[in-house]
């Protein structure tokens, strides 16, 4: 709201003093007096007189007023009738729809100061016709509006209640329909406003809008000119009141459009310097070097209301050549943690702690040149939406051999005969003619292929797959699933697949980590923690898993939100076990041999 | 390609709607044209006058003989004659479109060749001092009136500092240079809106492109900011800016007959505004036309180009 006050306050204050002519102790705007043309200063012309002797400030004032008038004037009567008829249009349908939309289209299909000559030709010059010409112009812009709130007005359960009651059509659109459009139509009745100044002093300008000796802007600036050369400030004062105008109505209309749709955003802080220096204190562990090894790691986003941690102390480890696993439900930050370790972070969000070591050299602190040489080469990844993953634009073959040319310097054709060749690879049929395909002429499970293609380019080291098979079919999910395992055979990648399904746990990976709310909450071998599950919510998700005929059991409730996380064990609240204990402090994650469990009474669950 | 063969019929559609409504526009207007036509300075026109222009421009013939008669001329390209000198309002026009179109050319390319770099490059660095400073400049031009920006030019480039001449015309043939030279004022203050537009436009959409999720995957794959810019950024950040440079086209056109009138340039807006304060109702009408058709065809043109920049339209 206060972007609003100051380009309100300017033309709230243009608009007074132009109401206030008449009231101000000024000289008359018309009376010529030839003694004094061109004066640049006389007592009680501050500002000088004209061609004609006439007063420059007191036209001005006057002209700001006949100005303000026609565009108010014509932008008011192209809002009371556009927007009744985009009402009639958005409300009845059928004809009233065809002659309103369609009536504005045939407006449009005018540029608009042509328009406003040809009326001119038709009825003279004169402030009449400019407020026809105006109010016609700016009649496409209410109907669209209007027509388009109404249509989803129409759906509105409100709406559908009051006329299920039986309530007048007239009524329904006054009364209950009209208030609720009134957002939008203010917005496009400033942006009229503003619009109908330019237009109605570019007219005057040519002296086809408002009759002389009228004060107008666009008049005076017409008749400065023939005197540029002796009195250069006579041009330059309507010049100036006039691009004051229009500007402070356009900054006001841009803030009213963006108080109309809030958004919000906020900006995220680098990492400080003790945070670069402290972590490389430290040694790195001793041989053999795990292929990717993350510890603590920690991610913020700056938020209006705070800042909140969607990955918290975060980690693990994983081998070369093994699967492992993160699992959880939506929003507990298994995304969020894979991305910060690619260096593919949203702007908003930042790495806050911890190391991720890729081949012993952490990729957290990398310079972001040398981390976009690993991207794609040794390491890569696979995102959950193939169609939005995929630019649209663009042949999926040349996204492949993109790819390869970003890391090996190979020609363009021998990179699109590799491109086919990895096509090939992960089983799409006839590769030649699909490489030519663009994103949105293959189906879901191609798409995907074409995403592992692109992954598998530069034979990485290691895979993050995140969520791919989510956005797929159920059939085409199994497909793919095989062909990421036949892959990390051939190739002896070592994978990373988030998932929040526990059977795509099962078949593929050999080391799973449990993350709920920003944290993991167990971790261990697969087979061990399917076997004994540790932690009450990896016991809940096993058991949300269809089983035979057994009928699965849902958690009860959803993640919380990460601003309204509990202060102690962040699931006590769907956890059947919970006890006052739980909600005092939040637990610790406890290691035992290769497990890991962040539960107080795990110790009383084992079995 | 059937899209583009309807696509090409709607434009067609469209013509036909606009000289339609031109031509009721000029039949439905209270009065006798021929009557208004004679009427100058307040005396009654001479009623055998008045009925021997009736019949020159026919209009005694019933409506719709008029309605076809306009049409079948209209596909012939005979717009009919000036009322003011009998002169073939076509041939006038077609002398002077060019001059127009130059313009109009001219203007485009300045604003494209600034305002895309430069609304790329604040979109990258929001925020950034450039962004802030480019946004400010894009509002202050948006809000100044293209007469008036005009009219400043001369002021200050002409006028006061003797740096350029203050407007005219000078054919190509002729002197190359001095025909630039005088081109340079006019196109750049036709450029102003336009480059303001595509700036903010460029920059918002630059921005929305910036957080896609295939501009994730290009940097996955290890691509170079640069090119991740240049191949996955602008070249989708293009596609909507396309359609406002066609819509902004409409205001463009407007704006050339307030500078062809500010710079002397003498294109379609002297005959204009001479016709429009004559009633010489021909030339208003043969040029009103001429121009809502370029601004018609300048949009099919652009509507090719987002089909050939978005392979999603064409073939779906």
């Amino acid at each position: 709201m206060r972007r609003l006050l100051l380009p309100g306050l300017a033309v709230l204050f243009i608009c007074l003093v132009a109401a206030a002519a008449p009231l101000l102790p000024m000289p008359d705007p018309v009376r010529q007096d030839v003694a004094n043309r061109l004066a640049v200063w006389l007592p009680g012309s501050p500002l000088g007189r004209d061609e004609f002797g006439r007063d420059v400030l007191s036209r001005l004032i006057w002209g700001a007023q006949s100005s303000l008038m026609v565009a108010f004037i014509s932008s008011a009567i192209a809002a009371i009738i556009g927007t009744m008829l985009g009402l009639l249009g958005g409300w009845f349908r059928g004809v009233a729809e065809f002659l309103a939309i369609r009536g504005a289209d045939v407006v449009l299909c005018f540029p608009p100061v042509l328009l406003a000559l040809l009326v001119v030709t038709l009825l003279g010059p004169g402030t009449a016709t400019l407020i026809l010409v105006l109010s016609v112009l700016y009649l496409p812009g209410f109907i669209r509006v209007s027509f388009a709130e109404v249509l989803s007005a129409r759906s509105q359960d409100y709406v559908e209640a009051v006329r299920a009651l039986g309530a007048p059509t007239t009524r329904i659109l006054l009364r209950t329909v009209l208030p609720n459009i009134a957002g939008p139509v203010l917005v496009q009745f400033s942006l009229a406003v503003a619009a109908a100044v330019v237009l109605e002093s570019g007219l005057s300008f040519l002296g086809l809008g408002v009759v002389p000796p009228t004060p107008s802007w666009g008049l005076m600036i017409r008749g400065a000119r023939s005197t540029m050369e002796q009195a250069p400030m006579l041009l330059v004062w309507p010049c100036v009141a006039l691009t004051f105008t229009i500007l402070a109505m356009n900054i006001l209309c841009d803030a009213v459009r963006d108080v109309a749709d809030k958004r919000g955003g906020g900006g995220a802080k680098r990492l400080r310097l003790v945070d670069r220096l402290l972590p490389g204190l430290f040694p790195p562990p001793a041989a053999p070097v795990p292929l990717l090894d993350v510890q603590g790691l920690t991610v913020e986003i700056a938020v209006p209301g705070g800042i909140i941690k969607p990955v918290q102390d975060m980690s693990f480890t994983l081998m070369a050549g093994r699967t492992l696993a993160i699992v959880g439900e939506s929003g507990s930050g298994k995304s969020m943690a894979a991305t910060s370790i690619m260096g593919l972070l949203p702007p908003a969000a930042r790495v806050a702690d911890g190391v991720a070591r890729f081949e012993g050299e952490d990729l957290l602190r990398m310079p972001e040149a040398q981390r976009r040489k690993l991207r794609g080469g040794a390491m890569a990844m696979v995102f959950q939406d193939p169609m939005s993953s995929l630019n649209p634009v663009h042949r999926v073959g040349d996204q492949v051999a993109e790819a390869i040319r970003a890391h090996r310097d190979v020609p363009a054709d021998a990179a699109r005969r590799e491109a086919v060749e990895l096509l090939k690879r992960v089983g799409i049929a006839d590769p030649e003619r699909r490489a030519r395909a663009y994103p949105h002429e293959l189906s879901g499970g191609m798409r995907q292929r074409v995403m592992i293609a692109m992954a598998i380019a530069n034979k990485p080291r290691l895979l993050i797959a995140d969520e791919p098979t989510t956005a797929l079919d159920v059939t085409v999910q199994a497909a793919i699933l095989e062909l990421l395992a036949d892959l990390r055979r051939e190739e002896g990648m070592g994978v990373v697949l988030i998932t929040h399904s526990l059977g795509v746990v099962a078949e593929v990976a050999e080391d799973v980590v449990v993350m709920y709310a920003a944290q993991v909450v167990e971790r261990g071998p697969v087979a061990e923690v399917f076997a004994r599950p540790l932690h009450p919510y990896t016991r809940a998700l096993l058991a949300a898993v269809p089983d035979g005929d057994a009928e699965p059991e849902g958690i009860p409730g959803v993640v919380p939100r990460p601003d309204q996380w509990p202060p102690g064990c962040r699931f006590a609240p769907r956890c059947a076990h919970a006890t006052d204990a739980c909600n005092q402090a939040p637990p610790a994650l406890e290691a035992e041999g290769d497990r890991a469990v962040r539960c107080i009474r795990w110790r009383e669950f084992a079995p | 390609m059937p899209w583009i063969v309807k696509r090409i019929g709607v434009s067609l559609l469209l013509m036909w709607v606009v000289a339609t409504v031109v031509f009721l526009a000029l039949h439905m207007v209270p009065g006798d044209p021929a009557e208004l036509l004679l009427s100058t300075g307040g005396a009654m026109p001479d009623a055998y006058a008045i009925a021997e222009l009736r019949e020159k421009l026919g209009l005694n013939r019933p409506l719709w003989e008029q309605y076809l008669g306009f049409l079948e001329g209209l596909s012939r390209g005979d717009l009919g004659n000036s009322l003011v000198d009998d002169y073939p309002v076509a041939d006038e026009i077609l002398l002077r479109l060019p001059r127009t179109l130059e313009l109009i050319l001219a203007g485009t390319i300045i604003s494209v060749i600034i305002a895309l770099p430069a609304g790329t490059f604040a979109a990258v660095r929001a925020g950034g001092a450039f962004d802030r400073v480019a946004s400010s400049l894009a509002a202050l031009l948006q809000a100044v009136p293209v007469f008036v920006l005009g009219t400043l030019l001369i002021l200050l480039l002409a006028q006061t500092l003797r740096w350029m001449p203050a407007g005219g015309y000078v054919p190509l043939a002729q002197d190359p240079v001095r025909h630039l030279v005088l081109l340079s004022l006019p196109a750049i203050a036709i450029a102003k809106g336009l480059t303001a537009t595509v700036f903010r436009m460029t920059r918002a959409s630059v921005l929305d492109a910036l957080s896609r999720d295939h501009v994730r995957t290009a940097r996955a794959k290890g691509l170079t900011p640069q090119r991740v810019l240049r191949r996955h950024v602008v070249r989708n950040a293009l596609i909507p800016v396309t359609t406002v440079l066609g819509l902004q086209m409409g205001t463009l056109l407007g704006g050339t007959v307030l500078v062809e009138y500010v710079f002397n340039w003498p294109g379609l807006s002297t005959p204009l505004l001479r016709a429009v304060e004559g009633r010489d109702y021909p030339m208003v009408v043969g040029i009103v036309l001429t121009v809502s058709g370029l601004f018609l065809l300048i949009n099919l043109a652009m509507d090719l180009l987002y089909a050939a920049l978005d392979p999603r339209i064409s073939r779906s």
